[in-house]
């Protein structure tokens, strides 16, 4: 069935687009492109650190720029699979990984280790298929769809545990989780790179990641192929879920502690990453590697940043001219060589 | 003809024999604003039985829908083309701080709203000249004024240099309307004959419905982008402007949550996210419905986590009742039972515009008419 | 009297699915039953867990039929954070007690959502209004209209600027500048003279408590120990875990050992610079390090002895006098404004086992 699908090429691209994707640049070569854009930034960003900012390349400094990034990068990974889906973004990851942190601590204090990851998992299963199906079966805007779960997620984990902080047992396996390093790596960031290969794989892999692209690329030739589109949309939510949920294990392993408002801010961090990893928001392009990339690009920015010194304020407006500035480059470039 | 239906020309064959309640049922089923009444009214009946304040004191009431309802007009204009504005918020923010920086009240709106502008073009310029996603440059806008706002008031409130005059802005003018409702009327009324009776607004739908097919019919495209970002960027810094001069300070943390409900409004209201379709009156309607809820749940004393859920299960139903909605839902459900090999046979192009004979016989635009199902 | 507002919320919905379904020739599915049935079943929960609320005292001539005042208090947090949440209850057992009906809302520290509720509140007529600034200096035009309608108002949490304290009929909290200043004289004292390197780790950027206490510290430093120096800040944005990456970066810009000291604006904080020490091996003992709370999470480093020193900050404390200052404006109609701070406690290893400093949240 799927050597039917059509090629994740666009046959009509969507006019809105016409600019960013010119139909003369076959898909592959402009893929490679972009990869090769973030690429060649992150490793001038990481040179430019190497050279010019003290402390940069310490063992101690690169676990902090690792542990920045393996929660949001988890979590963005996930997301990765909606974005490409063709449907802009899931903002529910803000609700998701507040719920799995939470459930993570209070249930493993209160039962024990394995019914938290169960009832996590369950949870973030009903997520995958509530806004899967919204989307996916009721053609719902996925951004409306998720801004809607997200209040009902954070309303209801608000107020079914009274909006508590919650501390892990200081000799506790999540507090082990947290401090145990796999020779001098910390194990989260071990996971963080097991997680996006795992990722990455499912992506380029299989039947499934197949589909998600070719599903972004063009809903309505992959609906005729045959493939059951339903099923691809909620398997990409499920899939933003899922990372969403272990983003929320390995926050909350981190600090040893869990709190409704620890993830505020992920929903557009993440993306950021997505986008500067080179993943076109309107699907069909993009991969789990490339928001690999863009995780670990802002990290470096950000460490580089509180290393040198540099405020909040300044912070932001550095990541925000970045941004645009990486993906300008990729654009000119592209512009430059299909003219 | 109404302006949210530039891009449907298939419309005009309606048939002059047709009975006037037939032509009048095609109107409506034609109109994109049916989830944001539907909603509108939900909240009426909810209101006039259990909250009848919410209508003795209008003038609250419409001062919450102008704050949500105002940025979310100029995202209208954006999101009509296609594009996206994310930025809008931190728009807001630093011109309220570049504003209560000036010593002067007037030279700082002025500079508070020249900011606006600037910020639109400059968005315009990243999308139009050198090509980049609106998504990806206004995302980098969002960090980069942010970011800019706490650099400017020392990341700290900054109070504006002539409070009374604050203080007085918040008055009522003309019978309870305060000048913020007037401003958001006038913005309303501004943007509504732009866009429906003045041929470069109304081109703002043919710019967002198929650019090339625009560009094509000679209408200047990149002009029609910058003019639809300054426009957003102009009532973004208006409302920075507005809450500033309400609030007698600036706050480079203001606007957190004004993103996702403008956002809300106007994708409640009917407007396509990606460009076409919609229309003000759409977006009016759907800040209506929420600014009034909020309102309305305000007063109900609920515990606010449980207004959260309600507020959104609310936006949830709201989207998944939507005609076209079901619609999905129905052929997704009829094509499960049938099997795949029905489908198969009809040839998906000829049972889309089988199904939807108003989107008309453009077979090139099935790829838009998919999305056009997705995102209603 | 709240079952009734609860009845209206369950009617909302009923009402929201029947329209809203009569709008297109709907048939069911899984994802339309699962929103509906959560937000149900949560409506109706609360219900029952409403109802002892309708056995609260009830008297005649009330604004309500079981409560003598109806209360608005304007908060900017709540369940979304540790403090708001243990800051509630007592609140919310302090009104029931004293016949207050509250009707609380949550700006999350957006000024201008807070401003419309302010609105509404007044629009709403109650008996008195309780407000927790989410930014100070936007308060003045809420404080004027209610003034106007003639609707007390008190502060509680973090006051008002001076200019508008004459708007307000009293105060109710911590001193949260004075929480950065005795967090600094803790410092001042275990530094003892010596020259000091210290990192500084402040609250959500922008945030007022978190500007207050910052101010606090700092000018208490420059004024009192100039042998302290700060030698780099970063916010860590209330969270264990940003403020231990940042702790973390911060000792390798200014380099392990010229780092003699942390002072975090809170104990979550503080909690993951410590955990940052540790980490590259460095000996929190060893450092002085004091911080702002006393809660669960940094009472037990003080008894350890890796917390230097923090300053008690009560919740229950606060969340009760909000509501008890209030009545006594209603009831006794005080001419002078109240203030009612809450004392500053400075916790040490030499009182913290001690009943009155036991942690709250």
């Amino acid at each position: 069935m799927s050597s039917q699908a059509p090629a994740p090429t666009t046959p009509h691209p969507s006019p809105a687009r016409a600019e960013d994707e010119p139909e003369a640049t076959p898909f592959k070569l402009s893929a490679w492109l972009s990869t090769q854009g973030i690429v060649i930034f992150t490793i001038a960003l990481v040179l430019f650190a190497v050279v010019f900012v003290d402390g940069f390349a310490s063992l101690p400094n690169l676990t902090d720029v690792f542990n920045r990034a393996a929660p949001i990068g988890i979590v963005a990974a996930g997301m990765t699979f909606v974005v490409i889906s063709g449907n802009y973004l899931d903002l529910s990851v803000v609700a998701q990984v507040a719920t799995a942190a939470v459930v993570l601590i209070a249930v493993t204090n209160a039962v024990g280790l394995l019914p938290a990851i169960l009832l996590a998992i369950a949870i973030a299963l009903v997520y995958g298929l509530v806004n899967g199906v919204a989307v996916g079966v009721f053609k719902a805007n996925a951004v409306i769809v998720t801004l809607s779960t997200t209040f009902i997620g954070l309303g209801l984990l608000r107020w079914l545990t009274g909006g508590s902080i919650y501390f892990g047992d200081s000799d506790g396996p999540i507090r082990t989780f947290g401090t145990t390093r796999i020779g001098p790596l910390p194990l989260s960031m071990v996971l963080f790179v097991v997680v996006t290969i795992l990722l990455s794989l499912v992506f380029t892999r299989t039947n499934f990641g197949f589909m998600v692209r070719a599903y972004g690329s063009n809903r309505e030739a992959t609906r005729l192929a045959g493939v059951n589109t339903p099923a691809v949309v909620i398997g990409a939510f499920t899939m933003s879920a899922l990372g969403a949920m272990l983003g929320g294990f390995v926050l909350a392993a981190f600090s040893n502690t869990a709190v409704s408002s620890m993830s505020d801010g992920y929903d557009f961090r993440a993306l950021a990453a997505i986008i500067v990893g080179g993943t076109s928001v309107f699907g069909g392009r993009g991969s789990v590697m490339r928001t690999l990339l863009g995780v670990v690009f802002v990290s470096v920015l950000t460490n580089i940043m509180v290393l040198t010194g540099l405020g909040f304020g300044f912070q932001q407006m550095a990541i925000g001219l970045l941004i645009v500035l990486a993906v300008s480059v990729d654009a000119l470039a592209r512009k430059t060589r299909s003219s | 003809m109404s302006a949210t239906e530039s891009t449907s020309p298939a419309g005009e064959q309606t048939p002059a024999s047709d009975g006037l309640i037939e032509r009048g049922r095609r109107i409506l089923s034609r109109r994109t604003e049916g989830r944001a009444v539907g909603l509108l009214m939900v909240v009426w009946v909810f209101t006039l039985l259990f909250e009848p304040l919410v209508w003795t004191s209008y003038e609250v009431t419409l001062g919450r829908i102008a704050l949500v309802g105002l940025v979310a007009l100029g995202l209208t204009a954006v999101i009509l083309m296609g594009e996206l504005d994310l930025a809008v918020a931190s728009t807001l923010a630093v011109a309220g701080v570049i504003m209560a920086s000036f010593d002067n009240l007037l030279l700082g709106v002025i500079a508070a709203l020249a900011t606006g502008l600037l910020v639109g073009a400059v968005n315009a310029f990243f999308v139009v000249i050198v090509g980049i996603n609106s998504f990806i440059a206004t995302l980098g806008m969002l960090f980069f004024l942010r970011g800019a706002a706490f650099v400017i008031s020392g990341e700290q409130p900054v109070r504006i240099a002539d409070v009374d005059a604050g203080i007085a802005f918040g008055q009522p003018v003309i019978g309870p309307l305060t000048p913020r409702m007037l401003i958001f009327i006038v913005a309303f009324v501004a943007l509504y004959i732009f866009l429906s009776h003045i041929r470069v607004g109304r081109e703002f739908y043919a710019v967002g419905g198929n650019r090339q097919a625009a560009r094509d019919a000679g209408i200047p495209v990149t002009r029609r982008v910058f003019t639809g970002f300054m426009i957003s960027g102009f009532i973004s810094a208006l409302a920075g402007v507005v809450n500033t001069l309400e609030r007698t300070a600036a706050d480079p943390t203001a606007g957190s949550t004004v993103l996702l409900a403008s956002f809300a409004a106007a994708i409640i209201g009917g407007v396509l996210l990606n460009g076409g379709r919609g229309s003000v009156f759409g977006t009016l309607i759907g800040a209506s419905a929420l600014g009034m809820l909020q309102v309305a749940l305000t007063l109900s004393g609920v515990q606010v986590d449980v207004q959260n859920i309600v507020i959104g299960g609310v936006l949830l139903l709201a989207v998944i009742t939507d005609p076209a909605s079901l619609r999905a839902a129905t052929v997704t459900a009829r094509s499960l039972m049938q099997g795949r090999a029905a489908q198969q046979d009809t040839g998906g192009v000829r049972l889309f515009a089988h199904r939807h004979p108003r989107w008309g016989p453009h077979v090139h635009r099935t790829r838009e008419m998919t999305r056009c199902a997705s995102d209603t | 009297m709240r079952k009734r507002h609860l009845t209206r919320v369950v009617g909302l919905f009923a009402a929201g699915a029947l329209l809203l379904a009569a709008c297109g020739d709907a048939d069911d599915n899984g994802a339309d039953d699962e929103s509906v049935d959560a937000g149900e079943e949560t409506v109706e929960d609360e219900a029952e867990e409403a109802d002892p609320d309708d056995d609260g005292s009830g008297e005649a001539g009330a604004a309500v039929e079981d409560a003598d005042f109806e209360v608005y208090a304007l908060l900017p947090q709540g369940n979304d954070q540790p403090y708001g949440t243990t800051y509630l209850p007592p609140m919310e057992a302090a009104a029931e007690e004293l016949g207050i009906a509250l009707t609380i809302t949550n700006s999350q520290y957006d000024a201008d959502t807070q401003a419309s509720d302010c609105e509404v509140a007044v629009a709403a007529q109650p008996d008195g209004i309780i407000l927790w600034p989410a930014v100070g200096d936007t308060v003045r035009p809420c404080l004027q209209a209610a003034n106007d309608a003639g609707i007390p108002v008190t502060i509680t949490n973090s006051d008002v600027n001076e200019e508008d304290r004459d708007l307000t009929r009293g105060y109710s909290g911590p001193d949260t500048y004075g929480q950065g200043v005795a967090s600094a004289e803790l410092m001042c004292e275990f530094a003892d003279g010596q020259d000091l390197g210290i990192i500084m780790i402040n609250g959500l950027t922008g945030n007022s408590t978190a500007i207050d206490r910052e101010n606090g510290f700092e000018d208490t430093i420059n004024e009192q120990c100039s042998n302290v120096e700060i030698l780099a800040r970063q916010p860590g944005n209330w969270n264990a875990d940003e403020s231990q990456i940042a702790a973390s970066e911060m000792i390798t810009a200014v380099g392990a050992p010229n780092i003699q000291g942390v002072y975090a604006a809170d104990d979550t904080m503080v909690a993951g610079a410590i955990d940052a020490l540790r980490s590259r091996d460095i000996d929190p003992t060893e450092l002085i390090i004091t911080s702002i709370g006393n809660t669960f999470l940094g009472n037990p480093l003080v008894i350890d002895g890796e917390l230097d020193g923090t300053v008690f900050q009560s919740s229950s404390w606060d969340g009760e006098n909000a509501v008890t200052l209030m009545h006594e404006v209603l009831t006794e109609d005080p001419q002078d404004r109240l203030v009612r701070f809450m004392p500053d406690v400075k916790v040490t290893v030499d009182n913290a086992e001690d009943e009155d400093v036991a942690p709250e949240w």
